[in-house]
């Protein structure tokens, strides 16, 4: 866990990282009565969410809920009809570059250059970001991203989608934000994968990043989150602790309901 | 680091490494190679021809035996019009005009020896000229490996990490175009080389030097802004491609054939044929010198014995016969002058159609600022055929003075009746070594600016909307988010 010692040593060191105190700090995403029209149909009609540091929350949603409309929102790609999204206080509408700048985004299908390397794909897009990692920073959030050693110095253009992400999970981690977008992380991944997969969400968690995953996996997401949250017809039709004891059946059904109806 | 530097530089470190990329940039750059080398090196062999050429038909003009000078008005001569410097770069009209005039009396001929007259049809579909290469395969090229800088990202998600890293469209937009024109300068850079070589060594006008630099610049960057504008505005790299090639076909290949086409049915030339006949019916009607009856030159007559203050021809103490000559020499040239400006005023009008129709083209309006800068455009054309004339009038009518003051009247009316008369109308051919050379004058500085301006001006205002068309680009992409 050499991606950790590099946040400890930033802590250690008094420098400022994005990453806000848990115990102090707002919710790390707020949603308040959101409306989102595309196509000319309301998508979201009165979404309301948050998720707070050190939290992974899962919105679980069937084909055209709104799930990506909303991480859209959070990215400040989308502008609101009306309400608000809000990522560490700062408002998605009005200052999506700002906002971009504290979110790790992971799409569902890594998109990487695959005429260049791992280390070549971290260090030009954390560039873009103002981020200037070594090649020692590189090693260990890759070591903590798990992508294999002799990998890292490979064109991408043979990599697998687990191997896509984990380099985009090192981009996240060397950016140290306070604040990480999931889409459908874990679909189309075998269940090895899906458990190295969740076990660095838990490390990430473990670090105070908030997360945010929409996923249909409500199995997945179950392993690795907080809170499970339906989104159908607009907005969240229930929430739950994703606690032992969730009556995993019970929300399966009502989710199957959800998403039919 | 910027991160549109750090955008224009990935951009050409994946366009580097990406074969077809590398090969399509090396055919380009390798063609441009070949088209600025063969642009100095067969200026240089032409120019040499020409001027080898224009000495033989000097000399052979000069070393002429003793003969009447109206022989000499038939025997007539061969001008040559010099290379322009910058001709090698883009030939222009020249090739379909001709440079070489046969000058004799009482005709005013058509120039001939254009390439494409004498070499194979081939030539009608472009020489490779650096001209030939940034004007049709630049744009191509640069549609070629631009199409999918953005719209393609924009499949692939790449983009969007763009955006999710705080990068705004502008950026994205600016950043690809940089590594775009990286390509454009590679493309142009040959050619560039080419010009200040034809500057320094083959005595181009430095600053038609630097139109011609400047036009090409500002039309390969018209292309790379807009190649880079529709990748952003198209809905997919397929469409991206489909809408680019369209607008290469229209702009760089129907636009100069159409503007041809309208120009010629906007304001029609008669056929030369037409021409002919009109010039043929219109001499008939000046006048017959050899007819005593003919009322002009009856009158002309009139008017030589009362200025001379005689009753006879006989009695003049000139020759009327070159008199006659002297006056029909006028009255043709200046019949000829008529056609011929008539002739230059409906292509001028031509000219203008087409260049105006370079509001619809950029490639028309980097055309006209190239002949125009090169000096081979019509109005250089018409600027030798001017000169040419004015040599062929002038040599023509020393010839006539010849017979009017060397020559007597009675001699030159005997001379094939008499051996004796006919031996003494012969005039020692040392007159015709005293004929001057023809020196061609070619185009100011000032008059080659002048002409080149309209299309400059022409390129500005399409680079000013390229221009405009990234910025809107830009703001879709950036409302749009990706």
């Amino acid at each position: 866990m050499q991606c950790y010692i590099i946040v400890d040593r930033a802590l250690a060191a008094g420098e400022q990282t994005d990453m806000p105190d848990p115990s102090s700090a707002p919710p790390a995403i707020e949603i308040r009565d959101l409306c989102v029209n595309r196509g000319g149909a309301a998508v979201l009609k009165t979404l309301q969410l948050t998720v707070n540091p050190g939290e992974v929350y899962a919105l679980l949603g069937g084909n055209g809920a709104g799930k990506s409309t909303t991480l859209a929102v959070l990215m400040g790609f989308v502008r609101p009809v009306s309400g608000s999204a809000r990522v560490t206080g700062l408002n998605t509408a009005s200052e999506p570059e700002a906002v971009r700048r504290r979110i790790g985004y992971l799409p569902e299908t890594v998109a990487l250059y695959e005429t260049l390397s791992a280390y070549e794909n971290i260090a030009y897009f954390l560039g873009l970001s103002g981020v200037r990692p070594t090649r020692a920073d590189m090693d260990a959030a890759l070591d903590a991203a798990g992508l294999q050693t002799e990998a890292r110095t490979r064109r991408t253009a043979g990599f697998s989608k687990g191997m896509r992400q984990k380099v985009a999970i090192a981009m996240a981690l060397l950016r140290e934000v306070p604040v990480l977008l999931l889409d459908e992380p874990t679909t189309g991944l075998d269940p090895v994968a899906t458990a190295d997969f969740n076990r660095l969400v838990g490390g990430l968690r473990a670090r105070g990043a908030a997360i945010l995953m929409v996923t249909h996996d409500l199995l997945g997401a179950a392993d690795c989150a907080d809170r499970i949250g339906v989104l159908a017809r607009g907005g969240i039709v229930e929430e739950a602790p994703a606690r032992d004891g969730l009556d995993l059946l019970a929300l399966h059904r009502r989710f199957g309901e959800a998403a039919a109806g | 680091m910027s991160p549109v530097l750090r955008i224009a530089t990935n951009e050409l470190r994946v366009l580097a490494r990406a074969r077809v990329a590398q090969l399509a940039i090396a055919l380009v750059v390798a063609l441009s190679a070949v088209a600025a080398l063969t642009a100095i090196t067969q200026g240089q062999e032409s120019q040499e021809i020409r001027s080898r050429f224009q000495a033989q038909a000097d000399r052979e003009f000069d070393g002429q035996p003793a003969r009447h000078p109206h022989r000499m008005v038939h025997y007539g001569h061969f001008v040559f019009r010099p290379l322009p410097a910058l001709a090698g770069f883009d030939p222009g009209v020249d090739a379909f005009t001709g440079s070489t005039l046969f000058l004799e009396g009482h005709r005013q001929n058509s120039a001939n020896f254009g390439d494409v007259r004498q070499s194979s049809l081939l030539v009608r579909f472009g020489q490779l000229t650096p001209a030939f290469v940034i004007q049709a395969l630049g744009p191509l090229v640069l549609i070629f490996l631009g199409f999918g800088a953005i719209a393609r990202e924009r499949d692939s998600g790449l983009l969007r990490l763009h955006f999710a890293q705080g990068v705004r469209a502008g950026q994205v937009v600016l950043g690809k175009a940089a590594a775009l024109s990286v390509v454009a300068g590679l493309i142009l850079a040959p050619a560039l080389i080419a010009l200040a070589w034809l500057t320094v060594f083959a005595g181009a006008v430095p600053a038609a030097a630097l139109m011609l630099a400047a036009g090409y610049a500002a039309y390969l960057l018209v292309w790379v802004l807009a190649t880079t504008s529709i990748s952003a505005l198209a809905p997919s790299s397929r469409t991206a491609l489909a809408s680019l090639v369209a607008a290469w076909a229209l702009s760089a290949i129907l636009a100069p054939r159409l503007a041809t086409d309208i120009a010629l049915l906007a304001a029609p030339q008669p056929t030369r044929l037409e021409t002919d006949i009109a010039i043929q019916r219109d001499l008939k009607k000046i006048g017959d010198s050899h007819n005593p009856d003919d009322p002009y030159f009856t009158a002309f007559r009139a008017s030589v014995l009362k200025t001379y203050g005689v009753a006879r021809v006989e009695d003049l103490p000139v020759n009327y016969r070159g008199l006659i000559a002297m006056e029909g020499e006028r009255l043709t040239s200046a019949l000829f002058e008529t056609y011929a400006e008539r002739q230059f005023a409906d292509q001028k009008r031509q000219s203008g159609l087409a260049l105006a129709l370079g509001g619809v083209s950029p490639t028309l309006a980097v055309r006209s600022l190239s002949m125009a800068a090169s000096g081979t455009d019509l109005e250089g054309h018409r600027r030798f055929l001017r000169q040419a004339e004015a040599y062929r009038y002038a040599i023509v009518q020393r010839l006539n003075r010849l017979q009017a003051e060397r020559l007597t009247y009675s001699d030159d009316s005997n001379r094939n009746s008499d051996p004796e008369a006919g031996r003494r109308v012969r005039i020692d051919p040392g007159a015709w070594r005293q004929t001057p050379d023809f020196v061609y004058r070619p185009a100011s500085t000032a008059e080659s600016l002048a002409a080149s301006t309209p299309g400059l001006l022409l390129l500005g205002a399409w680079l000013a909307l390229a221009g405009g068309l990234a910025w809107a680009a830009s703001r879709r992409l950036e409302r749009a988010g990706s």
